[in-house]
């Protein structure tokens, strides 16, 4: 077990910002650690890396306990926060070898270290650049070369695609893949659900300072109660259908989507036919008409809710 | 070593704001040398515009009048204070005189008897004050039942005495080079001061930004190790640059230095150096937002440099001025550059003060650095 956190407990006064906290994460995984903006994921990732103190609760890194002094173990660790977190006044070289030499001593180690850290994130053009030159894509990837130079074991990355362009996000997160090809567990947060489902072997759900589900995609898929998911579209829309369809056997909500409608199933058997029977006995003619299985959205969605938060 | 080494190079990254100052620096510190030696190597009279009131119409103010008629252009004006202020201000007079109606019997009472203004931009009018001052000194002298002796004033007045310094050649121009280092070392407390804050504040500004502090906490670099680090290259910037000043001073008047106590202002310059270091510490650990530091450097070094005594000599300076510059190390820095000593035992008081003032800093700088690790 490279991360085990038991029962970890933070309060912000009367704020209770983790709230037993559990989570446990395995050698050479690629865990996700998804919830809802202010849910605690921050501050569990802070009080994991010792940045923050906790009231209660535990916390393993390596099989040993974690502390402000535990410069063994942190030499294991890299992180690479949400924020560009970069010397102005040094050029991207001087930033990664500054970073590295917080953890490395010898010289022509570093040196070995710094080269393959911006072959990695390819920025080897850009050596000489101070990061305000950087666009916001490049930056993001000094920043992860900065977290990561020193061949960290276990590596955090907190919402690292976040204001990136489509074609940086892919080259990062296929950095990412390989980082744990070459065997260092990763600890992943993000907003964006999609790339969670690429990439992560289990996912932890937090919402309110509390885990709600921890597993692998397939597994919270079957924890909710949309198995299945139905895209239909009419010929001519008729706003009382709605209400009718309803009453299909194991439809649990219709979404209306422009001039589609998302019929939701629970779990059940011909969940389709009865909605080709339903449309014959309607005589109704349809234009679109195909199934889908839940994405980790729909699992997000209906485990944390709909409502807005901050 | 990392730490230090980078640490070192944002400080000369940062070269634009020190090479400005020491630019700014030593072009006034030239000037400054080059007028130094030609005014205390002589004296001039000055002839001043004096406005004078005369409301006594009396022998003995028609006396005082001839006698300072004598050396300056005296200009009949109206009594009215504003009038006589505004007449200074546009530089139609340099001093004005209002002698009461009363004036014979206030001399004789020993009362203070003349309303004297000087236009304080004009250093010269003082002049005037003195040679008021003698004339009341003589006229009270020759006082005897019930009149003054005005006779004897006016010849007693105009005796002179030819006075020959032995070596005054040799005084003035020792004076002079005194002069200068007392100045040179007076200003550059205020350039210290400025630079320190505004370049070791905007550099720590950077390391103590919360997400490069952060990523700091989570390497294996010892907290120990790091910050001993830190507070080398902060020494090391600081004693680059108060080098650079001390350099400088020899540079400039390396002929002459023989002339004065070098060593006081070597030991004055490097303990005021250190005391200001723990203040940038103290300021560090206080904000780390750069336009407040930029704020503090320019605020603080006038500020303090002016209420002690760098800008204007301490003697000028009022009392309250100068009760609140005793809270500051400035103060008893300049006081040591404006003093003779025969050994440094006599500056013992004031490098005490600055070394209590670096030890006050320090330990709240501490304090500070302790209450935002817990928050």
């Amino acid at each position: 077990m490279v991360v085990k956190v038991n029962n970890l407990v933070k309060r912000y006064g009367d704020l209770i910002a983790l709230d037993h906290f559990n989570m446990d994460v395995e050698e050479g995984e690629i865990l996700g650690l998804l919830g809802p903006n202010g849910c605690g994921k921050t501050t569990a990732i802070n009080c994991i890396l010792s940045l923050l103190e906790f009231d209660k609760g535990e916390i393993e890194l390596f099989g040993r306990k974690m502390t402000p002094n535990s410069y063994d173990i942190k030499r294991e660790i890299g992180m690479v926060p949400q924020e560009v977190a970069v010397f102005e006044n040094l050029t991207v070289r001087e930033n990664i070898d500054y970073f590295c030499g917080l953890y490395i001593d010898d010289k022509d180690k570093r040196a070995q270290y710094v080269k393959e850290a911006i072959e990695f994130v390819e920025l080897e053009s850009y050596v000489k650049f101070y990061p305000k030159k950087l666009s916001g894509g490049l930056k993001r990837r000094l920043n992860i070369a900065c977290g990561i130079v020193h061949r960290p074991k276990l590596i955090f990355l907190d919402e690292p695609t976040v204001a990136v362009d489509a074609q940086s996000r892919n080259f990062i997160l296929d950095g990412i893949k390989e980082l744990n090809r070459s065997g260092s567990t990763i600890i992943y947060t993000t907003h964006y659900l999609e790339e969670a489902e690429t990439l992560c072997n289990r996912i932890v759900i937090m919402d309110r300072g509390k885990n709600l589900v921890t597993g692998t995609k397939e597994e919270l898929k079957a924890m909710i109660t949309t198995t299945e998911k139905t895209i239909v579209g009419f010929a001519e829309n008729k706003v009382e259908m709605v209400e009718k369809m309803r009453h299909i056997p194991h439809v649990i909500d219709i979404e209306e989507d422009e001039d589609d409608y998302i019929i939701k199933f629970e779990n059940g058997v011909n969940n389709l036919m009865n909605l080709l029977e339903f449309i014959k006995e309607n005589d109704l003619v349809y234009t679109k008409l195909y199934s889908q299985m839940p994405s980790l959205n729909d699992v997000f969605l209906e485990l944390t809710g709909k409502e807005l938060r901050d | 070593m990392t730490v230090y080494k980078y640490f070192t190079k944002i400080a000369l990254k940062n070269r634009g704001i020190i090479l400005s100052y020491i630019f700014i620096f030593f072009l006034i510190s030239l000037i400054n040398g080059s007028n130094i030696t030609e005014r205390e190597a002589s004296f001039v009279p000055v002839e001043l515009n004096v406005g004078i009131v005369d409301n006594s119409n009396s022998q003995l103010s028609q006396s005082l009048k001839d006698y300072l008629g004598k050396s300056h252009n005296l200009i009949e004006i109206v009594d009215d204070e504003e009038v006589i202020r505004e007449q200074m201000f546009l530089e139609v007079v340099n001093a004005a005189i209002i002698i009461p109606e009363e004036f014979d019997q206030k001399v004789s009472r020993q009362e203070e008897a003349i309303e004297l203004y000087r236009d304080d931009r004009r250093a010269e009018s003082i002049q005037l004050q003195n040679q008021v001052n003698k004339f009341l000194t003589f006229v009270n002298a020759t006082y005897e039942d019930g009149e003054f002796n005005l006779a004897e004033v006016k010849l007693a007045l105009d005796e002179e005495v030819k006075i020959e310094l032995i070596g005054a050649e040799e005084k003035v121009d020792n004076y002079g080079v005194a002069a200068w280092f007392k100045i040179y070392y007076n200003f550059a407390s205020y350039i210290i001061i400025a630079i320190y804050i505004a370049v070791i504040g905007v550099i720590m500004s950077d390391f103590t930004n919360k997400n490069i502090a952060d990523r700091m906490k989570m390497a294996s670099k010892k907290f120990f190790t790091f910050n001993m680090e830190i507070y080398l290259g902060q020494l090391t910037v600081a004693a680059l640059i108060t080098l650079v000043f001390i350099l400088g001073s020899v540079g400039i008047k390396w002929r002459d230095i023989g002339g004065v106590n070098f060593s006081k202002h070597l030991i004055n310059i490097i303990v005021f150096s250190f005391s200001i270091l723990c203040l940038t510490f103290l300021i560090n650990n206080i904000t780390r937002n750069k336009f407040v530091i930029n704020g503090l450097s320019t605020a603080l070094a006038l500020g303090v440099s002016f209420i002690s005594g760098v800008m204007v000599p301490q003697q000028f300076l009022g009392d309250k001025v100068l009760a609140i510059a005793k809270f500051f190390p400035t103060y008893y820095y300049v006081r040591i550059n404006d003093m003779n000593i025969n050994s440094l035992l006599d500056i013992r008081y004031e490098l005490s003060m600055q070394l209590l003032f670096a030890l006050a800093f320090l330990l709240m700088g501490l304090y500070f650095s302790k209450v935002r690790q817990r928050v």
